[in-house]
This record gives structure tokens, sequence and C-alpha cells, in this order.
């Protein structure tokens, strides 16, 4: 196996804010990245969608870089930027070429200092989210399938249960002020991680950090949210109409573990047995050997998110569209029949193992690419900043593959016995509005 | 820990510092001699390799006996060879911690695969084995064809490939290109023996091109390539026809009635050039100006400005034998002729007036940066390397891309953008639904109808 070794150094200005620097100059590109903790679970009551609303607002002006500033200055120097909000944490980032690395923390630092914005920026961005809104979720077959449809089945508290692209009244209603409060709670410096990756001399990217980030001042912790969920006692189900798609569709999620437990790292292995492409358990029943279902996929914090960027409770999900001459209940019988079997034959080593191997290849390529695909590194970033947030130590890039790759065959029939239980799960099913339109 | 900081913060916007010159990696580049033309480049960035094996021939070349047959040929070729079953392919490929996807475009299949490096060896004799050996199980294709179809039922719901097919239609007629996909009749006619017939005349050596970019050295990488791939046996190739493309119109307009839709979807274009004619970098840059960028006139004006849209952007789309430029954008139902107006106010815009020199000096670092930032990837090289050599430009194109990018003037910008940007011949294909914008698309023209099945209403 090969020992991972990336070069990570780490610090934290007195004003809180930690800066996290991997170099590797082999290509003349940086990658930077800012993030906030703070996600769209702990948004105000009364303003869902608010804290991808605020994303936007994020790029409408700060102190000394107004409206459109930002996106000219980074282009025109040769680099791309965006933002994107998730359940624990919202980003900021820029791939450029590397000489373009002062000006890039220059206006990092500055929207971290202040926000500078008007009505007219909320009205314009308040219409542009509800078309992006339309765009991935309203206009399209099985949109939010099943992100926004699990949450308000699956959770109680209204942090975890809430539509987290907005109610179109709640972003009406979003003010100036809520903006400007919601930037004093949660984006202070000690609220945050600076990231800055590649063609960079560690010394010298420190260095910058401060100069331009250490004047910031400190502001105070937000307070600790409750996101804590009452025990589940029954399954869940809510179904959900499918106004264009013609196939029916089917979304289970069982309560997954925390992040880090010796349960996590089994979950993860039994994740990848269940959902692991054309060879998981899942696909190759129901889709490939069964033939119930056209598409079958999962994952743990499946879709918006990963087995490492969640900070609360969260689901393991597998999403399903079945053929129409299926039932749901005979879907759901199939899928069960997979569960069961991992339940009570477990797995041998002889799965196990090309399974390991096969989680390590997909770690590697994360850290190269990820999500972002013109952001070189952009999943080493994300990694280290939520290794950074949630638990104090980058470091865990470097070793955290260990966890997985030490999983004994048992913990791993232990955690399928464990998580798919009736009680532990809840059931999204998508139903189209019109038969087979043909 | 850190240091003291300075108490200041500068409020200027710090200058850009000496760019450093990207270091051009390796790159061997060879045919053997049964045909197979092979580009290697190492990059270590991670334990891995990535790797393509092209062939140049996709969809357009069955279009006028069977739309999609190129498509469907590669999806099966995956799932069975002479030596293994579909699901020793799958578990294989988990064995070595690959992944390994087959598809056709209009121009080219391709067999896609990365994995660990430890099992190059390994991969590469089962990319081998799909390209040389499939055995075209009957009921892997009787699965796949089902799957294909509900597929295709669902994309005739989604608006963006609605506007996209029309589109291609328009531009294109009868004309392989204008086809993007195939009607489920055409697909209940395909049988395991046109797929078999497809891939035995163009899955060859000499119709092929293998790229691959990784942790190894190229070197000893093509000696393991000439050991698996060197007695696959070539067989000349047909190439795809070029029928004449249809007389377009002056501006008109097409209405793709999805009924319900909470939103449009716009779709304005010309028909254009491939990257081979001279003018292809005009023309992109022109379009990065236009609306390629995010920092781009048509996104400032109709999404940062006004707030239309979430995503406009505009491309310059190269197929083999021609291309297109397109705009595209989804926006809210009470501002379609709105926005048209400001699409139309944008490219004259850019057709009567010389851009200024900071805007195009923009420009041209915006380009050049982003091509630096897709050298940095194995996948962003892949796709760099394969973009050049399939289409057989100059071995010295990438090397030269960034220096070409730089000559290029205000006069080169708004000669592409008359040529190109033709708005008095501009193609609109407008879908959503018909009560709630009809009345706004006939201001650009008396729209002719379509229902979602292609039909015309």
């Amino acid at each position: 196996m090969t020992q991972l070794n990336i070069p990570i150094e780490s610090t934290t200005l007195p004003n809180g804010l930690r800066v996290v620097i991997s170099p590797d100059r082999t290509a003349p590109v940086a990658t930077v990245g800012v993030y906030y903790n703070i996600g769209f679970r702990i948004e105000p009551r009364g303003r869902s969608g608010f804290a991808h609303l605020f994303e936007h607002m994020m790029f409408q002006g700060s102190a000394n870089a107004g409206k459109m500033v930002h996106i000219k200055l980074i282009n025109s120097s040769g680099g791309v930027l965006n933002g994107s909000t998730h359940y624990d944490v919202t980003n900021y980032y820029e791939s450029v070429p590397s000489n373009a690395l002062e000006r890039v923390l220059w206006l990092e630092a500055d929207r971290m200092r202040a926000l500078k914005v008007d009505d007219e920026n909320l009205r314009n961005q308040r219409d542009v989210v509800k078309e992006e809104v339309r765009v991935n979720v309203l206009n399209q077959p099985y949109g939010g399938f099943p992100w926004l449809d699990l949450p308000p089945i699956a959770y109680r508290n209204w942090s975890n249960a809430h539509n987290f692209y907005g109610d179109f009244d709640d972003l009406d209603a979003a003010t100036l002020d809520d903006v400007q409060k919601f930037f004093k709670t949660y984006y202070a410096p000690s609220n945050a991680v600076l990231l800055v990756l590649g063609d960079v001399d560690t010394d010298e990217a420190i260095k910058l950090a401060e100069r331009h980030f250490a004047s910031i001042p400190s502001g105070p912790q937000p307070q600790h949210a409750d996101i804590d969920e009452p025990p589940q006692l029954d399954e869940r189900r809510g179904v959900v109409e499918e106004k264009f798609g013609t196939l029916p569709g089917v979304a289970i999620g069982h309560q997954a573990p925390r992040r880090l437990t010796p349960e996590w790292y089994a979950a993860a292995m039994l994740d990848q047995a269940l959902h692991g492409g054309r060879a998981g358990r899942v696909y190759r029943r129901l889709v490939l050997e069964q033939q119930i279902a056209v598409d079958a996929e999962g994952g743990i914090h499946y879709p918006v998110g990963d087995l490492f960027d969640y900070n609360g409770p969260t689901l393991m999900v597998t999403r399903i569209l079945h053929k129409p001459e299926y039932s749901v209940d005979q879907t759901i019988a199939a899928y069960d029949e997979i569960l069961d079997e991992m339940k009570e034959k477990g797995i041998t080593g002889d799965e196990l193992e090309p399974i390991k191997v096969k989680f390590r290849s997909n770690y590697f390529s994360m850290l190269e690419g990820g999500h972002g695909a013109s952001i070189p590194r952009y999943g080493l970033m994300h990694l280290l900043a939520c290794f950074s947030l949630f638990d104090n130590e980058p470091q865990l890039v470097n070793s955290i593959l260990d966890g997985f790759m030490e999983v004994p065959a048992e913990a791993v029939q232990s955690i399928a016995q464990k998580l798919f239980t009736r009680h532990n799960r809840s059931i999204a099913i998508r139903q189209p509005a019109k038969k087979g339109a043909v | 820990m850190a240091s003291v900081p300075r108490s200041e913060t500068p409020s200027t916007i710090p200058a850009l510092t000496a760019a450093r010159p990207v270091i051009w990696p390796a790159r061997v580049h060879k045919t053997l001699s049964n045909g197979l033309e092979i580009v290697l480049v190492e990059s270590h960035t991670i334990p891995k390799f990535t790797g393509e094996l092209f062939f140049r021939s996709g969809n357009a070349v069955v279009a006028a006996q069977a739309p999609g047959l190129a498509d469907m040929t590669a999806t099966v070729a995956r799932t069975g060879t002479t030596r293994r079953t579909s699901r020793e392919i799958e578990e294989d490929l988990r064995r070595m911690g690959a992944d390994l996807s087959s598809g056709a475009g209009a121009d080219n299949s391709v067999i896609s695969f990365e994995g660990l490096v430890d099992f190059s060896n390994e991969l590469l004799g089962l990319v081998s084995e799909l390209a040389q050996h499939a055995s075209f199980p009957i009921d892997e294709f009787e699965r796949e064809r089902r799957q294909l179809i509900e597929g295709l039922r669902i994309e005739r719901t989604t608006p963006g490939f609605l506007a996209s097919e029309r589109m291609r239609r328009v531009l294109f007629g009868s004309h392989p290109y204008g086809t993007i996909s195939p009607t489920e009749e055409q697909v209940a006619g395909y049988t395991v023996e046109r797929l078999k017939d497809y891939y035995r005349s163009f899955y060859r050596p000499g119709n092929a091109l293998l790229v691959m970019v990784g942790d190894f050295a190229p070197e000893k990488m093509l000696e393991r390539i000439e050991t698996i791939f060197g007695s696959w046996v070539d067989v000349p190739v047909e190439k795809a026809a070029d029928p004449d493309l249809p007389d377009l119109p002056g501006r008109s307009v097409y209405l793709v009635h999805l009924p319900g839709s909470v939103q449009t979807q716009l779709s304005v274009a010309n028909r254009a050039i491939t990257r081979k004619h001279p003018d292809w970098m005009k023309l992109t840059l022109a379009n990065s100006i236009y609306g390629g960028a995010f920092n781009s006139r048509l996104v400032m004006n109709i999404r940062e400005e006004k707030g239309y849209t979430y995503s406009p952007r505009s491309g310059a789309h190269p197929l083999r034998q021609h291309g297109y430029f397109s705009i595209g954008a989804a926006v809210r139902n009470d501002v379609v002729a709105a926005a048209l107006t400001e699409i139309f106010y944008e490219i004259d815009l850019m057709r009567s007036t010389p851009v200024g020199e900071a805007e195009l000096d923009d420009a041209r670092s915006y380009m050049t940066g982003v091509f630096s930032l897709g050298l940095a990837t194995q996948d962003g090289l892949a796709g760099q390397l394969a973009t050049a050599t399939l289409e057989k430009l100059p071995d010295d194109y990438l090397e030269t891309y960034r220096e070409r990018i730089l000559k290029l003037t205000s006069a080169d910008v708004l000669e592409a953008a008359q040529k190109y940007f033709d708005s008095a011949h501009a193609q609109i294909v407008i879908v959503g639904d018909r009560e709630q914008i009809e009345s706004q698309a006939a201001q650009f023209g008396a729209p002719e109808v379509y229902d979602a099945q292609g039909n015309r209403i």
C-alpha cells in the first residue's frame, strides 16, 4: 500500500482564523479556499434557504471590492471561482495561476472583513437563486430527489428537516438586516479556515495569510446549535409527486453513524459493498440481475455530500428508479432481501479486500480532483477543511485511510445489523403524475 | 505560531507576480505497425493513471440506418467478452481499484478507464479484451435496450435535452449531426447482429487512439502496450458521410411545448466552424467575452444586473465536420422576450463595436489561465491531449496555445463576431409552457410549435 505523505502545515492566527497550507509545485497553479463552519442545517427559522442565498451575497461586494470585482479579478487573472453551501459548511474557492495568489488572498480577506451590499444586490440574487431552484429542482425530472425529499420525512428537528434550498416565501422575506446579522454571527475568522494548496512556498503562504487576514477583528464564537434528533421509533414514509419523469422512484435512508467512530469506518465499507458501482450488491441485484430497477445508487450523506463532510445526523441513502411494472412494495422487498442477506451472512474477506482496494483508489482520485472538475485538488481542500473545522486535525488526511483498511469483515456485518432496522429508516417515494407519457 | 500581524491590511489590489512557466511533461507519441496511435504522458500527482481508448467513429457513421447505434454498441461492449462474464468484468475492475465506462458521441466511440498503477497491466488487458473480444450477450443487450428506452422517456421531459435536440435538428437537418438521440422505435429496431457489425467494422487499431496519463514511466508503459495491443488486426474503416447541410432561413423561432414548465429554456444558435478552422481561436476568444465566462457580458447583463437567470452561458461547439455557436439560459417565464432582447443586444454590440484593450486583455488572460488549470490533473491533461490528437491538430498545438491566444487582437474578435454571431440568421429554440410564453416568443418570429415527442403541433 502507498502510505500517504501529503505535506500539510497549519497554524492559527491570533484572531482565531485557522490556516492550512499544502504545497505541490508540479504545476504553476494554486487553489485557495475559505470554509466557514456554517451550512444550511442551522440557518434561521423562517428563513429556509438563507445560508445559500447568503453565499450568493458574498459575491456581491465587500469593503474594498464592489459588486463584480471578485469575479472580474479572478477571471482576468486567469482563474475560476465559485462557492457552495453544504449541510455544515459553506465554501468559497478559487483556482488561479500561482502568480495571482496574493490577489486571491486579498479578495478573500476583504470579504471576511466586511460585506458591502445593498437592497438592489439582495433583490437581484434572490431572483437568481429562484431560477437556480427552478432549473435544478422545480423544472427538472426528479429534481431534488431525494436530497430535498428525505429530510422532512426522516427528521423531527427543524434544523435537519427543512427545505434547504428555501421556500420562496422565506427567500422573499429575507432582508439586508438578516444578511448583516448572519455575517456577524457566522463569518468571524474564528469560525473559518483558510486553505492554500498547490504552487506555493509554505512560509511565504503563511506570511501572506498573516498580512491579509491577521488584522480582521475576531468575533464571538457562534452559540452551539442544537441539531440533535429525538430517537426514531418507527419507519417513516412520505410520497412526493413527480411532475415530469415517467418512472417511479424510491429512496431509502438509514440513520448513519457519527464520523470518526469505529462504526463509521465499518459503515463506509458496508456502503461500498452495497453502492460500489456496478459491482456493488444493490446495482448488481436490482438492475443487472433481477432487472426491477433501471438505476440504483447511493452512499453515506448521498447525494449532496459524502462520508467526510457532515457533522450531525445524516443518512445512508439508496436511490432507485424502478420499472413501472413493479410496485413500490415489490421494489422495497427486493431491496430488503439484499440488506437481510448482508445482516444474516455478512461479507467474506474475498469480497471485502477488493472493496478496500477500490475505496483506496477512490480516495486518491478524490484528493486530486473531487467534485469541482476545473479546480485542481478540490477534494484535498475539502477534506482538509472538514478535518480542520470539525476535528481540528487536518493531518487526518494522511492517516484516515488506515482506519478503513483495518475494518474486519465481522464489523461490516455488525454495522449492517445495527443500521438496517425498520425503526432506523425513512422512505421517500416519487410518484409520477402521468403514466408512461409516450 | 503566527508572527505579530501588521496593523493595516492593504486596501489596494495586489499586483500579479511574475508567472511561473508551465513545464510540459515529456510526451510519447507513437503509432504501432497495426495503426494504433498512442499518446503517453507522465503525471505523478497520485499513484493512479487514467486512459481513453478512442475510435474515430461514432453515431454519425450509422445515423442513416440506426441513430444511436454506436452508443449502444459501446454500452453493451462492456457487458461481456469471450473470456469474462459481465459480473466478472465488474468484479475484476473493483479488484484493480478501477473505473471504466464506454459510450459514443457523434464522431467518436470511447472506452474510458482509470485505476491504480499497481494494476495497470491487468487493466490494460481488460481494455484490450473489451476492444477486441466483446461477446455481446443477448440478455445484456435486451437489458441495456430497456434501460435506454426508459432513459429516453425521461430525457423527453428534460428542458435542456429538448432544447438541444430541436436546435441540432434545426441547424443540421437530415445531416447526421441533426439527430442527437434515437427514437424508441429506432431502439426497438436494434439487433445484436447490428451491434456486432458495428463493432467489427469500427473497433479497429487503425481507427483508434489510446491516450494515457499517469504515474508511470512512458517508455516502459509503451512496451507494455505494444505487448498487449500489438497483435490486434487492422482492417480499413469507412468514413462518416458528410451530406449537404440545409439552407438556414433568417431568424426563426421554434417552440417546444412542455406543459407545466415553471421556467423557460432558451437556446439561440448559428452554425459555425470546427477546431481545425483558422478562425477557431478567434471565435473562442469572442465567445469568452460574450458569454463563455462568469465575467462575460451576457452573464453580467442577464444574471448580475437583471436577475433573469441562474446560469446563462454561450459556447463554441466543434464537431468533426462542422460546428456551431450557441447561447443557453433557463429564464423566468415572464422575461422570455426581455431575455432574448438582451441576448441579441449583446450579440449586436459584439458585431458592431470593437472590444477595448482592457477587456480584451482580461479575456486573453482568462483563456490562457484556464488552459493552465486544465493541465494540473491527470484527467485534465488527458482531456487536452485527446482533443489535440483526435482531431489531428499540429503536434505543438497545446504548447503554443497560450502564445497564440495572447496574439489575438480586438480586430480578430470583431471579425469572429461578425462571421459567427449572426443575429440576422440566428435560430431560436424555446422550451416551456406554450400558454405562458408563446406571445413573447412571437415577438421574434412566428413560432413553429412542437410537442415533447418532436411532433409539429
